[in-house]
Formats: structure tokens, C-alpha cells, sequence
């Protein structure tokens, strides 16, 4: 039994609800009152997670912390054919990792500026904003380059990895940070691609690929 | 000025993309036809920007109410919240002339007659090819300021000291040559205004290099120099406050009552039939038509015959129609299968509706007898296209009968057909075919009288609801507009007969006299005028019921006389 | 709650006194009740709230902290208002009642006038598309006709026999059912919400979305909920409103203009949109010009 430590609005939580969907893997949801109520700062949740953040997944005994440490784990215990952590090929592996940090640099970018705008954090929302475009400019580059040389992904190859699926919450999510997407049409054909993938799933403020 | 807003890869099937010219955000999406439309970025309803709605191919959907738009004429075609209600004809998105050249999706904010063509740019010939376009934070003039400046090293060239580059300024762009021995490229850098503070430079190259994707990384690299340098002038700038584009007041344009088509394309469709496609004569967009739509066809010979529009759903290119030989034609149907010929022009009335198809059911069974397959095709792609359940059950009387098979076929298995049934074996097979009422199914049918009438009768027996049950001729909607009556406008000092059918404002305005409206569905309020005198039949939503009691106000798009005469103050 | 990111705009400050002279919610109670200072705005005005240590509200202006603004505390929020306060707040009585659940399910910023927001809040026909599955499910989108009226004693816009198809309606829900609304809008940038509870046919839940107008295109949601409800824990309660709010919140972002047009040609209005067009009109009636459009 696989349960979720979960936040309905956390990208780093929608993350691993994406890849358990994606693997086809049943588990339980607790809604932890993150906003306003700060339960994850909470002795009861600490005991769980010290570092008092979510998401915390527990696979029966094994209780494992951290979005991207979840999705290694998940992809390693359970996607056979190891095409989202591809372990075989040092070259993918290797540029997965890469997207993955790429992903955990837009936290303080795309994130923080939604982070700002949503739930009033006290971040430096210019600094956010200007980093974020940086990031889509770079994102844009890669894909649209992606596209004319016939990768479809972040990582060569004809699968997506956990590069996509960690880059693709954040980046979907930016406009609520008030940055705006117009200037990244190589990025809006990727979300579209990502949002195709079968058995996607949405989290509010993400609209599925057509009507759903 | 027409000016590009995307490239041939921002078009791609299913996309919506989304740019903007001079401030007017546009949404740009090609249908599965290949049209590219571009559409101001706004939802008729709520404003909701159409970029993050659905493009299904045919329509553009919106995501908030699912309002649909049709391909090419950006009419509504659907609203479900009032899936009965056909949506008012003069509903439509904003549209901007578009065309493609050179790789490119260009268009122009003004319309009409100033609208014209795109520049065609000889130097690149018919193999352009497209660059890397790039966003820049800075305004066209100083982005085509640098461009009128910029040295590089054609793609292939081993060094870049020694090229020489002429610049000349074309409209919307500036055309560049770079030489160095004996290596010559030629780029045109368009430059889109996105609005006061930003645009879009869109390189185009004469002629695909033999590797294309090192050209186009050579030249992502000089443009990139380019943009740094735009963004550092800009920033030094003193920054002007963005203003948000104040929203226009649409007015809806008249809708032609009548317009001109020319066939393009007359065939065979099936014995007996004949197939017609016909195009607007000027080369323009046809009206918007929903599933279950006919038009008048005004023969050169003074008659007038109605006929159903088979299309599917975002099939806006032409009406497409099947005409059967009636044996005893006065020179209807027989004019149209002798002597109507491909180019021919013929006067048609606007698509109508007497067959709203409501989409609220999740399944929906369709009969058709004969001929009366045509709007029953349309009815059956618009439900297949939605997603829904539909069953089609045709009835001819010979398999040489079958007309436009080619959409039977692509519509497969929902499709049943019954060949050569007398009327006993037709009922048969009605008999099983409604046998069990139930609620989340719809039936439509289509046909000779006979047919109908046994349509009803086995459905009464059946227990099906009267609801659940229309057929062609069949009266739908909620306004009873059966009534007539006299409607005299006092400062105008004219009289006018509002016939059953009509509604006051279309009766005023047949007599030339001038009445804003929007909705025309009794919802805003622009239509409305003071009553004089007489007694008003309100069907509005928009007057509260102390101004309904007081009767000094009538929406004219919707509301009636309850009374003989009316006196409005207009 | 931090207000250094919002970038302040002189022309946010309203000089409306339709809208100045009333109470706006500025902070959950519970963010005040640590006993810590809480830096907000409200119309474009820089403000902090705490409770003073006999536990009443305190709210001054931050440019000048020697200015307190009246403040109230009602409903899970702090209200000020920034001119004179002619009338008392409204009254949601379900509130004191004993066996409610009383909730404030957190507040989110968005990028949006206050009347946009509660427009989307009276609008049922969304349901099928924006809260698939949960508030409205496909083919079942029609909005049939309901009753529309302003109260003559309070000046309220009530929106009556309401009723919608839904697939799950609450937490509490646990299959689809033809839900019964209400809708009430007792003050611009406030509206109440009363539906069916699977729990009391008699009794209803009472949801209600307060509005923090920041400047005239942008709040902060105070979702208020007064339910009956023993089972749900408040995580999953908060959970599932803001999982409405967030599907909305992409929505509201994206309509053009962000005030409100109250011309009634500006936008295209059908019959589902009845209690929309009298809210627009009252809007005109009572002269608020902050956050809309004016015709």
C-alpha cells in the first residue's frame, strides 16, 4: 500500500501523483493542511518528515521524503522497463539528472514568483520573475531545437524521462506567477506533448490536452 | 500593414497559438482542413482569452463554458448551457485576414478593403526557409535600428572578418545579403510589433541549407547578440507604463439575408441525386451553420427550394448539398440536375435552422429516410466530433440510393443502413430500433411524412417522452413566436406587420430602419425600446418583474405583442 | 503574508465611495490570532493588522503608522474599511450556529478585479467544464431557468431556484445528485453561496467568497465555508474548496478586460447568466466604479 503525503496545490507533490499515474499504481491521498494551516511544520507531521516539508511517501515500511528522491525511488521499484530513470544509458541518465537539477532551479524562479502571487510569501518577486524568463528562454531554446532535430523531449531518446516530468509542473503552472508564456511557443507545444501522455493527469490550475 | 505573427511550426494540428500585433492579443490555430485562422484572443462571452480553450480540429472551443467557434467564420456554433437554443446568428469571434507565405503566417489588423494581400518577397523565391524567430523586450524601432547595422558571416563561410553585408529596408523587416568569398546568404529579418514595448524578430533565409539545423544554430547565435543588445538599449529607457487595451464594443454586423455562391464542384453523390458544393462567389467566408441547418436556393427560374447542409462541424470552405430529382419538379430540382453547371452563380438565403441539436443527452439515435440523410450527416458528425454516442439508421430504397457514402463510411459501424424495406418492414425495424425509452438518449429524425408519422406513433407506444423525440418541420425552442400583430413606430410614423416567425427587430429592420442589438436572446438589453402603448408579451431575461409589470420597455429580439398593436417610441 | 512583491500603483488607491465607505476582509483571524503583525493591502493601500492584547483588531496604515482604520473582526476574517463605514457589515446568520463547522480555507491571490471573481462565483455553467468530475460532469451542462431579484429591504441580489447536476457536490457527497443553490451578493466583492447537503434536507451549506480587493485588478480569496459536517477533517474540507478555487484561478487570470465591463454590449450574456446581469446593473445602480467598467 503506497501512501501520499499530499498538498493539492504543490507542484512538488503533483509530481509524484504524475509518475504514480504513469506506472498505473493505486495509493492513498492525506490532504495535508499545508495553507494556512502549516501542519507540515507540526510535531506530528515532523515525526514523519523532520524536515517538515511534503511531499512524504510511505511504501508499506518505507517512508521516503523528497519529490525527486520519491520519483527515483518510484521509477526504480516499479517502472520495469526503467524508461523514465533510464539507468542503462549513461548518456540519458546522465541528462535526466541534468533537467532534474534544472527543475529543482526553477523553485526559486517559477516557483517562488507563484509561491508570491498565490499565497503571499515574502520572496523577491522581481528576482523571480527575471529568472524566470532566463529559465523559459533557455527551456524554449532546447525544445525548439528539440522539435527540428526530431526530440520531442528534453532527453534524446523516445521516451519521456523524469527530466520532463520534474521540469513540466512548474513551468505549466508559471502563469499564475504572472509570467507570462506568449513569449515561449516552443514551451506551450511541449506542455501539450507532456499533457498527451496516456493515463496524464491534471491538478487544478492545469487544463488537460483537448477536452479531456 | 500586414506583418508576420507566426511561423508554419506554431501551427501545428490541435495547437493553439498565441501572439499579439500591436497590442490585440491574437489566438492563431489551423484547422484540420489546414485553414489558419487568427481570431482576437477573447471569448464573445466572458473574455476569456480562446489560447488556453481546445482546438478540435473543426472548432475552437472555449475552456470556460465551451462555447464553440467555428473554423474560418469564428461564428458560435454551440452553447451548452442552452442546449435547445441555437446560438443568435450575429455571434461571432473577431477575425483577421490571414495568409501564408514564405513560411509564415501573416496578417493585419485592418480590415476591408485596406486589408489586401501580404507583401511578396521575390528575393526569397519559393524556398524560404524559416529561422529561429525570437522574442525581444524591446520595441520594433530598435530592434530594426540594430538589424539596418548588423554584420555576420554567411552560413558556410570559414571566417567572419571579412563579410560584407548590404542592408535595405523592406516593409515590416529589413533584407539583408552577407557575402564572404564567394559565400552569399540572403536573410529577410521581419520584425512583428507585439505591442509598444516588444516584438518578435522572424528571419527568413533564401533556401534550405544541406545542414539545416547548423544554419539555423549559426544564426540562433547572431540573433541572440542582437536581442542582448535591444533588451540592454531598452532597459537604459525610462519605462512607459503598459496600458491595458480598452475592450471594443462589438457591434454585430448585419447578417446578409441574402448572399451569392458559386458551385464549385456539382457530382453524382448516388442515383438520382446530385451533389452540390458551393462556395461564397467573391471568395469570402459563408455564414456560420450549426448541424440541422438548411439554406434557400433562389433558381435563376424565380423558385425557391430549401436544402439541408450535410457538412461536419468546421467544414466552412462550402456547403456541401444533395439535391434528389423529384419526378414531378416544376423546375426545381429538375433545374438544378440539368442545367445548374459548376461556376454558376445562384442566390442563397443565410443557413437556418428548424432542427436545434442539443448535445445534453450522452447518446443520440438518428433516422433518416432517403433523402433525408443530409442534415441527418451533419447532426451525426457534430455529435460524433463531441464525443458523444450516435447511432445513424438510413433507410433507401435501393443500395444505388446511398448518397455521400464517403461520410457514411468514415462515420463506420454507427452507421446502419436498410435497403428496399416496405413500409411494414421500416416499422419492424423502427419497432426494435426504439424500443426502450430511455433518458439519456435523444432521437432526431428526418424523412418522407409517412415515416415521420410512424416514428411517432412506435415512440408513443414505446413510452418515449415527447421531449426526447424532434423531427424536421418539428417547431423547437422556447419562444412562441407564432403570433402576429402590428408594431407602429411613433416617430418614425410607419406601421409594421410582425409575422408569426418573426421577431419585432428583424420586422423593423426589414423596413430599413436602424436597431443596435447583441445577444438577440432577450440577455443585454441593447435592443430594447420604450412602449408607447399596448400590451407586451415579455420572453426576456433582462427586464426585472417590476419593469416587466410596468410594460414601458420591450426587448424587440425577443419579447411579443400580447395585444393587437403595439406603439413603440422609435 | 508579505506585501513587499506587490508592486504598488498610485492609481490602485480608489477614491470610490461606493467602495471605499465599506468593510473588506484583509486577513484570516487565524494570522492575526499568533499575536503576530500581518503587512497586507487593501486598494492600493499599505496596511497592518494585529490584535491588541485585549484581543480586538488593530489596523493601521503603514505609511503612517499613527492612523488606525476601523476594524471588526467577523466570519474567519478582519475587515477595515479605509473611509467611513455608513453601514454594518452584512449578516450571515448560519454562522452562529452551534453545530456548524466554521472554516476560512486559506487565502490565494489572484490576478483579477473582485467583481470578475464573484461574477465567476454566481455561474453554474462552468461546472461541467472547469470542475470536471466534481462540481459538473458532461453531457449534463444545461443551466435551466432560475429567479433573479434584488431585496428592496436589504439591497441584496438573490439568485433563487437554482439547481445543477452534479457528480460530487461536497466532501460529504458520495454520488451525483441535482444540487439546489442559492446565491446571495450582499456587498460588491462579496457573495454567499447556500446548496444542498447531503447531510440535512432541511438545512444548507453556506460557502461564501469574501474578496480583498488589492488594487482594482487584483485580489486575495478569503473562501469562508459553514457547513454540516462532523466527518471531514479541516484539511480535507480546505482541500477540497481550494482544489475549486485553483481550477478557477486559470480562468479568472485569463479574461480580458480584468475589471468588469458594465456595459451590457461589452460582453455576450445568455438566460444562464440572469443573476450576472442584474449583479452588473446593481453594480451601476450603486455607483461602484472601482474594479469595473462603468457603461
Amino acid at each position: 500500500m503506497i501512501t501520499l503525503h499530499d498538498y493539492v496545490l504543490s507542484a512538488n507533490c503533483y509530481k509524484v501523483r504524475l509518475l504514480l499515474a504513469q506506472l498505473n499504481l493505486k495509493f492513498e491521498s492525506v490532504d495535508v493542511d499545508f495553507h494556512p494551516g502549516r501542519e507540515h511544520k507540526g510535531a506530528a507531521f515532523r515525526r514523519l518528515n523532520p524536515m517538515g516539508h511534503i511531499p512524504v511517501l510511505v511504501d508499506e515500511d518505507f517512508v521516503i521524503r523528497d519529490a525527486h528522491a520519491i520519483l527515483i525511488y518510484l521509477a526504480r521499484r516499479y517502472d520495469d522497463g526503467a524508461t523514465w530513470y533510464p539507468i542503462d544509458d549513461a548518456h540519458r541518465l546522465g541528462s535526466t539528472a541534468q533537467w532534474m537539477n534544472f527543475a529543482d532551479a526553477t523553485a526559486s524562479t517559477l516557483s517562488a514568483a507563484r509561491l508570491v502571487v498565490n499565497l503571499g510569501y515574502d520572496l523577491d518577486l522581481d528576482a523571480a520573475r527575471t529568472g524566470g524568463h532566463e529559465t523559459l528562454r533557455v527551456l524554449d531554446e532546447h525544445l525548439w531545437f528539440g522539435e527540428r532535430e526530431g526530440r520531442a523531449w528534453l532527453v534524446d531518446g523516445d521516451r519521456p524521462t523524469l527530466g520532463d516530468l520534474t521540469v513540466f509542473p512548474d513551468v505549466v503552472l508559471a502563469e499564475e506567477g504572472e509570467i507570462d508564456l506568449l513569449d515561449y511557443p516552443a514551451v506551450r507545444r511541449w506542455l501539450d506533448r507532456v499533457k498527451q501522455w496516456p493515463r496524464f493527469v491534471v491538478m487544478p490550475g492545469v487544463f488537460p490536452f483537448g477536452t479531456g | 500593414m500586414w506583418y508576420p505573427i507566426a511561423d508554419h511550426h506554431d501551427v501545428i494540428p490541435r495547437h493553439t497559438a498565441r501572439t499579439s500585433l500591436h497590442g490585440q492579443e491574437l489566438v492563431v490555430w489551423r484547422a484540420d482542413d489546414g485553414n489558419v485562422n487568427v481570431w482576437e484572443n477573447r471569448c464573445l462571452h466572458r473574455g476569456v482569452r480562446l489560447s488556453i480553450g481546445v482546438n478540435d480540429g473543426a472548432e475552437l472551443v472555449c475552456r470556460y463554458h465551451a462555447w464553440r467557434y467555428a473554423n474560418r467564420s469564428g461564428g458560435c456554433t454551440y452553447i451548452p448551457a442552452h442546449p435547445r437554443d441555437a446560438p443568435a446568428r450575429t455571434a461571432a469571434c473577431s477575425t483577421f485576414p490571414v495568409a501564408e507565405r514564405h513560411g509564415l503566417v501573416w496578417s493585419t489588423l485592418a480590415g476591408g478593403d485596406d486589408a489586401s494581400e501580404p507583401p511578396s518577397i521575390e528575393q526569397l523565391g519559393n524556398d524560404a526557409f524559416v529561422l529561429r524567430a525570437r522574442p525581444v523586450r524591446a520595441p520594433a524601432d530598435v530592434v530594426l535600428g540594430l538589424l539596418e547595422e548588423l554584420n555576420w558571416a554567411p552560413f558556410g563561410s570559414d571566417d567572419t572578418a571579412d563579410a560584407a553585408v548590404e542592408r535595405t529596408r523592406v516593409p515590416g523587416g529589413v533584407a539583408a545579403v552577407a557575402s564572404e568569398r564567394g559565400v552569399e546568404e540572403r536573410i529577410i529579418f521581419f520584425v512583428q510589433p507585439v505591442d509598444s514595448s516588444r516584438c518578435v524578430v522572424r528571419p527568413v533565409r533564401s533556401g534550405e541549407p544541406t545542414d539545416s539545423v547548423a544554419a539555423l544554430r549559426h544564426h540562433a547565435t547572431i540573433l541572440a547578440d542582437v536581442v542582448e543588445r535591444a533588451e540592454r538599449i531598452q532597459s537604459a529607457r525610462p519605462a512607459a507604463p503598459t496600458a491595458e487595451t480598452p475592450v471594443a464594443i462589438p457591434t454585430a454586423p448585419p447578417r446578409p439575408e441574402r448572399l451569392r455562391v458559386r458551385i464549385e464542384r456539382k457530382w453524382a453523390t448516388a442515383e438520382k441525386i446530385a451533389a452540390f458544393d458551393l462556395v461564397e462567389a467573391d471568395g469570402g467566408n459563408l455564414p456560420t451553420f450549426l448541424p440541422g441547418d438548411h439554406i434557400d436556393l433562389h433558381l435563376p427560374n424565380g423558385l425557391i427550394r430549401q436544402y439541408s447542409i450535410t457538412n461536419g462541424p468546421g467544414e466552412t470552405a462550402h456547403y456541401r448539398i444533395g439535391v434528389k430529382r423529384d419526378p414531378a419538379s416544376t423546375g426545381g430540382s429538375a433545374y438544378l440536375h440539368d442545367r445548374a453547371k459548376t461556376g454558376d452563380v445562384l442566390k442563397i438565403s443565410a443557413p437556418r435552422n428548424r432542427f436545434a441539436l442539443r448535445r445534453n443527452v450522452p447518446s443520440t439515435i438518428l433516422i433518416a429516410g432517403g433523402i433525408g440523410i443530409t442534415p441527418i450527416l451533419a447532426m451525426a458528425q457534430a455529435l460524433d466530433r463531441a464525443g458523444l454516442d450516435v447511432a445513424v439508421h438510413s433507410f433507401v430504397s435501393s443500395e444505388g440510393e446511398v448518397a455521400f457514402r464517403d461520410v457514411l463510411d468514415r462515420l463506420g459501424p454507427v452507421v446502419h443502413r436498410y435497403v428496399g424495406l416496405d413500409p411494414d418492414g421500416t416499422a419492424g425495424v423502427l419497432k426494435h430500433v426504439l424500443t426502450s425509452p430511455d433518458p439519456g438518449v435523444q432521437v432526431a429524425a428526418c424523412g418522407p411524412p409517412p415515416m415521420l408519422d410512424a416514428i411517432q406513433t412506435i415512440a408513443d407506444a414505446a413510452g418515449w417522452d415527447e421531449d426526447a423525440v424532434s423531427f424536421e418541420y418539428f417547431q423547437t425552442g422556447d419562444i412562441d413566436r407564432s403570433s402576429s400583430f402590428t408594431v407602429e413606430l411613433a416617430r418614425s410614423a410607419r406601421t409594421v406587420k410582425v409575422t408569426a416567425g418573426t421577431s419585432v427587430l428583424d420586422a423593423i429592420r426589414a423596413e430599413g430602419l436602424d436597431l443596435d442589438s447583441s445577444c438577440e436572446r432577450g440577455a443585454c438589453g441593447t435592443c430594447a425600446l420604450p412602449v408607447l402603448d399596448g400590451e407586451v408579451d415579455h420572453h426576456d431575461v433582462f427586464l426585472s418583474p417590476a419593469e416587466r409589470a410596468a410594460g414601458a420597455t420591450i426587448l424587440t429580439c425577443v419579447s411579443r405583442a400580447a395585444s393587437n398593436r403595439l406603439v413603440l417610441d422609435l | 503574508m508579505s506585501v513587499a512583491a506587490w508592486s504598488l500603483n498610485t492609481s490602485d488607491r480608489c477614491t470610490n465611495p461606493a467602495i471605499l465607505n465599506r468593510w473588506h476582509p484583509v486577513a484570516p483571524s487565524h494570522a492575526v490570532e499568533a499575536g503576530e503583525s500581518h503587512f497586507t493591502v487593501l486598494l492600493g493601500v499599505e496596511i497592518v493588522c494585529r490584535l491588541n492584547p485585549a484581543g480586538e483588531p488593530e489596523v493601521r496604515l503603514r505609511r503612517d503608522p499613527a492612523t488606525c482604520v476601523p476594524a471588526i473582526v467577523d466570519y474567519g476574517c478582519v475587515w477595515v474599511c479605509l473611509g467611513e463605514p455608513t453601514e454594518a457589515l452584512f449578516t450571515i446568520e448560519e454562522a452562529g450556529e452551534p453545530d456548524r463547522r466554521i472554516v476560512h480555507a486559506g487565502t490565494i491571490g489572484v490576478n483579477v478585479s473582485a467583481p470578475r471573481a464573484v461574477e465567476n462565483f454566481l455561474d453554474m455553467a462552468h461546472f461541467p467544464y472547469v470542475h470536471t468530475g466534481i462540481l459538473g460532469v458532461e453531457p449534463y451542462t444545461d443551466v435551466n431557468d432560475y429567479q433573479v431579484h434584488v431585496d428592496p429591504v436589504t439591497n441584496d441580489v438573490w439568485a433563487t431556484d437554482c439547481e445543477f447536476w452534479q457528480p460530487m457536490a461536497a466532501t460529504t457527497s458520495t454520488t451525483g445528485q441535482m444540487t439546489d443553490y442559492l446565491y446571495r451578493v450582499p456587498h460588491p466583492f462579496n457573495v454567499i453561496l447556500y446548496k444542498t447537503t447531503p447531510v440535512d434536507a432541511q438545512r444548507m451549506d453556506v460557502i461564501a467568497l469574501f474578496c480583498q480587493p488589492v488594487g482594482p485588478d487584483r485580489i486575495i480569496a478569503h473562501p469562508f465555508l459553514c457547513l454540516l459536517d462532523d466527518e471531514n477533517t479541516t484539511a480535507s474540507i480546505r482541500a477540497f474548496q481550494l482544489r475549486i478555487f485553483a481550477q478557477d484561478k486559470p480562468i479568472l487570470e485569463n479574461q480580458l478586460p480584468k475589471c468588469l465591463p458594465l456595459d451590457p454590449r461589452a460582453e455576450r450574456p445568455i438566460r444562464a447568466d440572469r443573476a450576472a446581469i442584474t449583479y452588473r446593473r446593481w453594480l451601476s445602480d450603486l455607483g461602484v466604479t472601482y474594479g469595473v467598467i462603468p457603461a
